[in-house]
C-alpha cells in the first residue's frame, strides 16, 4: 500500500473566498485511515469551510480533494455521501417525534416488494449496525424522549447506516455531559477498531489530547500545524491557535469574600412549558466572591438566573438584595438595583444585532440620568463617548462604534454586553454562560475581567456548561441538579464527584441546601 | 432598492401600454407634465398641478409616518385609513358644534379632537394586541370598515349630514379651517389663473413637522430607542427591562395621532366638510406603500409621498393627453408595492456576476417582513 492509499482523505491547497474573508489559504489536510483526527482552531479560522468542502457543500475556488487515493469533483452531499463521508452535525438534524429507526432510516428507508416500508427489516438493519459497533439503541423509542447523549448516537448509527467509511464529528461534545462524553469516545475508538475513520472538530483541548492520534491546528484560514498527539502539549496547541501565548489557567488570588449581599431563599419558578424548573433552590452570595453554578444543561440553571435578573417571575420564595426584597423586581428595577445580567442567549437575548455597537452599550440603561434627560432625550455625545470608552477598556475589537453588533464576531459581540454590564458598576454580577463559543482570546479575556470584577468587590454568581470554567474561575462551587441545588462543593473537588452529583449520583456535602 | 422598485414598476407598465397599443413615452409625459408640471404640451398650468400633488403629498406624508413609526416596532399598521376617517369625523364634529369659536381657539382644538380620534382608533387595536394578543393586522383591517361604515351612518342620514340626500356634513366653521397658503380670493390672478384654485394649504408645513416629529422621536429619545429595540429584538428588549407591552400601546397610540391628524388636516385644509368621496378614500393604504418604499425613514417617506402624490395628480393628465386610462398609475403603484414586498430586485442584483455581495453557496438571512424597513435589510455577511 502506498501512501497515498493509506490517506482516507487528502485535501490540498484548497481556498476559498467570501466576500471579505479568505475562510481557506491554501489549506492542505490529510488524514489516514483508520485514525482519529481533530481538527482544532479558533471560531473563525475556517474548519467548517473546510469540512464542508469535504462535504460537497462548498466549493473551493482551488485545490483537489482525494478520497482514498482517488482525486475527486464533489458537486454536493449526495456525492460525498456515495464516497462514503459522513457528518454528525453540531446541532442534530432529527425529526423529534419520530422514533429512532424511523430517523435513522429517513431517505432510505427499506422497502417491501409493494414499496411500503418494512418495518422488520428496518428493524433488523439497525440492530445489526448497533451490534457490529457496540451502540446500544432501542429503534422503537420517539426521538425526543432520549437523552441528548444517544441522540447524538442516533446520529451517528444514521451516518453508518449511509455506508460511511469516514465520519466527520462537529464540536460532538459540546452538549454532553462528562459521562457522555466518556461513552461517545468508547464508541469512537470502537468505529475505529472497526475500520472506520473519523475527523473531529472541536476547541476543547483536552478532549482532543485525549482522543485523538493527529491534530490539524488551523488560524485565520491556514493551516499552522501538523501535530502528533503523543508528542503534544495543551499549551501547545493553545499557542498555535491564537499565536501567541495563552493563559491557559485563571491566575487569581484567593477570594475575600465581604458581606452577604444576595440573599436567595427557597425560591421556585416555573419553565417555558409551565413545568416546575426550580424547586426550592437556596443559597447565599457574598461580596468579592465568584460562586459557580455547575451542572448539565436544562437543570434549572438558566431559570434561575432569569428569576435573578427578573425576567422570569417566581412562584415562591424570596430574594433579598442587601436587605431589600427583590424578588417582584422586574428587569429593569433589577437593574437599577445594581444587579448586572450577562444573558447566555447572546445573539438573541444579549444585543439587538441590528443595533450599533454605541446603541446596544446603553441596552436597559437608555433612560438612566447617564444616558438621557428626564428619561426622554437621549445624550448622543455621552452614549457615544461611553460606548468609546468600552471599546477601548474592553478591547472590543471594532473599526468603529457604529459597527452593527451582527458585524462582529462572537468573541467582540460578548465583550460589548460584557462590558456594558460590568461598565455599570453593579453589586451582583449574573454571568450565565460567559464565554459560550467565543475565541480563546476573548474567553482568555472575559476570564480576567470576571476575576478583576470580583476583586473590586462584586459578587459574581457564574454558570456555564464547561465544567472546566466552573472549576477554574469559582471560589464556590454550587451543583445543580433538576431543580435544586444538591450540593456546595470547593473550586478543587474532583471532576468525577461533580459529575456525579451533576447526574444525581453522590453524597451532598454539608451545609448544601 | 427602492428606486430598483420604481424602475421595476415603470418598465413593466412600459411594456402594458405597448402591449396594449399605447404610447409609453406619451403616457409617461403625460404624467410628468401632470404630476410634477415639467414639459406640459397641451396648455396645463404648471403651477396648479404643483399645488395639486402637494394636496395629495401631504396626508401621505402624515400617515406614512402612521404606518413606518408602528413598523419600527415590528408592527404591521394597516389601519392608517380608519384612522384617518376617525380624525376626518372628529374634526367635524368639532369644527361644526364649535363653529363660533374664533380659529386660534378652534383650529387647535379641530387638530387636536382628530389626533385623540385617531389615537383612540389606533389605540383599540394597540391595547388588544398587547392584553389579549390579538394580532394587529386583522384589528386594524377591521377598524377600517368600522370607520368607513360609521363615516356613512354619519352622513347618510344621520347626525352629521346637511339635508336630506346630500350625503355630505355640514361645513366647517371659518375658525376651524386652515388657511391656504395662497389668497383664496377668486380677483386675484396668480400664475394666469384665480388664486383661489390653487388648494394647497398650510397643512403642508404640519406634515413636514410630522415627518420630523418621526425622525426626532425615533432617533433622539429614550422612547424612540425603546421602539426599534422592540422591533428590532423583542427577547432583547424585554431582557433589558424594556415593558414590550407598554410600548406597543403607546407606538399605536402616536401612531394613531398621525393618521387623525392627516384626517383632521384634509377636512380643515382641503374639504372642509364630510363628502361621499371619503367613502372611497384610499390614503390610509397609499400610506403602507409609501413607508415601505420610503424605507421607513422621515426622508424616504417625504420622497415616497412626493411620488405618489405626483402619480395621482398626474393620471388625470395622462388620461386626457395620451389617452391612456389613468388606472395605470394604479397598476404603478401595485407593481412597486410588489416588487418591495418580494424583494427581487435585490435578487436580481444578487445574481448578477458584478456586485455580488454575498456567495449565492451560502444561504443569506433573509429579513423578516420588517426588517425591510430598516438598514438591517443589507443580509449579513456570509460566515466562515
Amino acid at each position: 500500500m502506498t501512501d497515498a492509499e493509506r490517506l482516507a482523505v487528502d485535501m490540498r491547497g484548497i481556498v476559498k473566498q467570501f466576500p471579505g474573508v479568505l475562510a481557506n489559504n491554501h489549506v492542505d489536510f490529510s488524514v489516514r485511515t483508520g485514525e482519529i483526527h481533530a481538527l482544532v482552531g479558533e471560531n473563525g479560522a475556517g474548519k467548517s469551510t473546510l469540512m464542508n468542502v469535504l462535504y460537497g457543500l462548498i466549493h473551493p475556488d482551488a485545490g483537489e480533494i482525494l478520497i482514498h487515493g482517488k482525486p475527486t469533483h464533489l458537486t454536493g452531499p449526495r456525492d460525498a455521501i456515495a464516497l462514503g463521508i459522513g457528518m454528525v452535525h453540531q446541532h442534530f438534524m432529527l425529526i423529534p417525534v419520530f422514533s429512532v429507526g424511523e430517523n435513522i432510516m429517513l431517505g432510505r428507508e427499506p422497502v417491501d416488494g409493494m414499496r411500503l416500508y418494512n418495518r422488520a427489516r428496518a428493524r433488523k438493519l439497525i440492530n445489526d449496525l448497533t451490534k457490529k459497533y457496540g451502540l446500544a439503541l432501542d429503534p422503537d423509542t420517539r426521538m425526543a424522549d432520549l437523552p441528548v447523549g444517544l441522540q447524538q448516537r442516533a446520529e451517528i448509527v444514521k451516518v453508518l447506516y449511509r455506508g460511511a467509511e469516514i465520519l466527520i464529528l462537529d464540536e460532538p461534545t459540546g452538549v454532553l455531559t462528562p459521562q457522555e462524553t466518556k461513552e461517545l469516545f468508547v464508541v469512537l475508538r470502537d468505529l475505529v477498531k472497526g475500520g472506520k475513520t473519523i475527523i473531529f472538530i472541536s476547541h476543547k483541548l483536552k478532549e482532543v489530547l485525549e482522543i485523538s492520534d493527529r491534530i490539524t491546528v488551523m488560524r485565520r484560514g491556514k493551516v499552522v500545524g501538523h501535530l502528533t498527539t503523543r508528542e503534544t502539549s495543551e499549551e501547545e496547541i493553545a499557542t498555535m491557535m491564537v499565536g501567541r501565548e495563552v493563559l491557559l489557567r485563571v491566575d487569581k488570588k484567593p477570594a475575600r469574600p465581604g458581606a452577604v449581599v444576595m440573599r436567595v431563599e427557597n425560591v421556585t419558578a416555573s419553565s417555558d412549558r409551565g413545568v416546575p424548573a426550580l424547586k426550592g433552590v437556596s443559597f447565599e452570595l457574598r461580596q468579592g466572591e465568584i460562586l459557580g453554578i455547575a451542572g448539565v444543561e436544562g437543570n434549572g440553571q438558566s431559570e434561575l438566573m432569569e428569576v435573578l435578573a427578573g425576567t422570569r417571575k417566581t412562584t415562591g420564595g424570596h430574594v433579598l438584595l442587601g436587605d431589600r426584597d427583590i424578588t417582584t423586581y422586574d428587569a429593569r428595577t433589577e437593574r437599577d438595583a445594581g444587579v448586572a445580567f450577562i444573558p447566555e442567549d447572546r445573539r438573541g437575548t444579549g444585543l439587538v444585532l441590528s443595533f450599533s455597537i454605541a446603541e446596544n452599550s446603553i441596552l436597559g440603561r437608555e433612560r438612566s440620568s447617564r444616558f438621557s434627560w428626564n428619561q426622554l432625550l437621549l445624550k448622543l455625545v455621552a452614549i457615544r463617548e461611553w460606548a468609546r470608552r468600552l471599546v477601548k477598556e474592553f478591547d472590543v475589537r471594532t473599526p468603529s462604534i457604529d459597527v452593527a453588533a451582527r458585524n462582529l464576531s462572537g468573541g467582540n459581540q460578548q465583550k460589548v454586553i460584557v462590558a456594558r454590564e460590568m461598565g455599570s458598576k453593579p453589586k451582583v454580577l449574573l454571568a450565565a454562560q460567559p464565554t459560550r463559543g467565543v475565541d480563546i482570546g476573548a474567553i482568555e479575556f472575559i476570564h480576567r475581567r470576571i476575576v478583576q470584577e470580583r476583586d473590586e468587590g462584586t459578587a459574581v454568581l457564574l454558570v456555564s456548561a464547561e465544567l472546566d470554567e466552573v472549576r477554574s474561575l469559582s471560589d464556590r462551587i454550587a451543583v445543580m441538579y433538576e431543580g435544586r441545588i444538591v450540593s456546595i462543593e470547593s473550586p478543587d473537588t474532583p471532576e468525577e464527584r461533580l459529575g456525579l452529583l451533576m447526574t444525581g449520583g453522590g453524597k451532598a456535602r454539608e451545609g448544601a441546601a | 432598492m427602492p428606486v430598483g422598485s420604481v424602475l421595476f414598476a415603470f418598465v413593466i407598465g412600459a411594456l402594458i401600454c405597448v402591449v396594449t397599443g399605447a404610447n409609453p413615452i406619451a403616457a409617461y409625459a403625460g404624467l410628468v407634465c401632470g404630476g410634477l408640471g415639467i414639459g406640459c404640451t397641451q396648455g396645463e398650468n404648471p403651477a396648479l398641478q404643483i399645488s395639486n400633488t402637494i394636496v395629495f403629498f401631504i396626508p401621505l406624508v402624515t400617515t406614512g409616518v402612521a404606518v413606518a413609526l408602528p413598523f419600527r416596532a415590528g408592527l404591521f399598521n394597516i389601519g392608517a385609513e380608519g384612522q384617518l376617517l376617525a380624525g376626518s369625523v372628529a374634526c367635524c364634529a368639532i369644527g361644526i358644534k364649535f363653529a363660533d369659536l374664533p380659529a386660534p381657539i378652534l383650529l387647535p382644538m379641530v387638530l387636536v379632537g382628530g389626533m385623540a380620534a385617531g389615537a383612540i382608533w389606533a389605540g383599540i387595536a394597540g391595547v388588544l394586541k398587547a392584553t389579549v394578543g390579538a394580532h394587529e393586522v386583522v384589528t386594524t383591517i377591521m377598524l377600517n370598515y368600522v370607520a368607513q361604515w360609521l363615516v356613512r351612518f354619519l352622513i347618510v342620514g344621520g347626525p352629521l349630514e346637511l339635508a336630506p340626500g346630500t350625503s355630505k356634513s355640514h361645513p366647517i366653521g371659518a375658525g376651524a379651517q386652515l388657511p391656504t397658503l395662497l389668497p383664496a380670493d377668486n380677483s386675484v390672478i396668480i400664475f394666469g389663473l384665480p388664486a383661489s384654485v390653487f388648494r394647497v394649504h398650510s397643512g403642508l408645513f404640519i406634515a413636514l413637522v410630522a415627518a420630523a416629529v418621526f425622525a426626532f422621536l425615533l432617533w433622539r429619545t429614550a422612547f424612540g430607542y425603546e421602539i426599534r429595540a422592540v422591533g428590532q429584538s423583542q427577547k432583547a428588549a424585554r431582557y433589558a427591562g424594556v415593558s414590550v407591552r407598554r410600548t406597543i400601546v403607546l407606538t399605536m397610540l402616536i401612531a394613531g395621532a398621525f393618521s387623525g391628524l392627516a384626517g383632521a388636516v384634509q377636512i380643515a385644509g382641503v374639504d372642509h366638510n364630510l363628502t361621499d368621496k371619503f367613502f372611497n378614500d384610499t390614503t390610509g393604504f397609499d400610506a403602507i406603500a409609501v413607508a415601505l418604499l420610503g424605507l421607513g425613514s422621515a426622508v424616504g417617506i417625504v420622497l415616497a409621498a412626493l411620488l405618489f402624490g405626483a402619480l395621482h395628480t398626474g393620471g388625470a393628465i395622462m388620461q386626457s393627453d395620451a389617452g391612456i386610462s389613468s388606472n395605470l398609475v394604479l397598476v404603478l403603484q401595485a407593481l412597486i408595492l410588489f416588487s418591495i414586498a418580494a424583494n427581487f430586485v435585490g435578487a436580481i442584483r444578487r445574481g448578477l456576476p458584478f456586485g455580488r455581495r454575498a456567495s449565492p453557496e451560502l444561504p443569506t438571512e433573509l429579513p423578516p417582513a420588517a426588517g425591510l424597513m430598516t438598514e438591517a435589510a443589507v443580509p449579513p455577511p456570509g460566515k466562515t
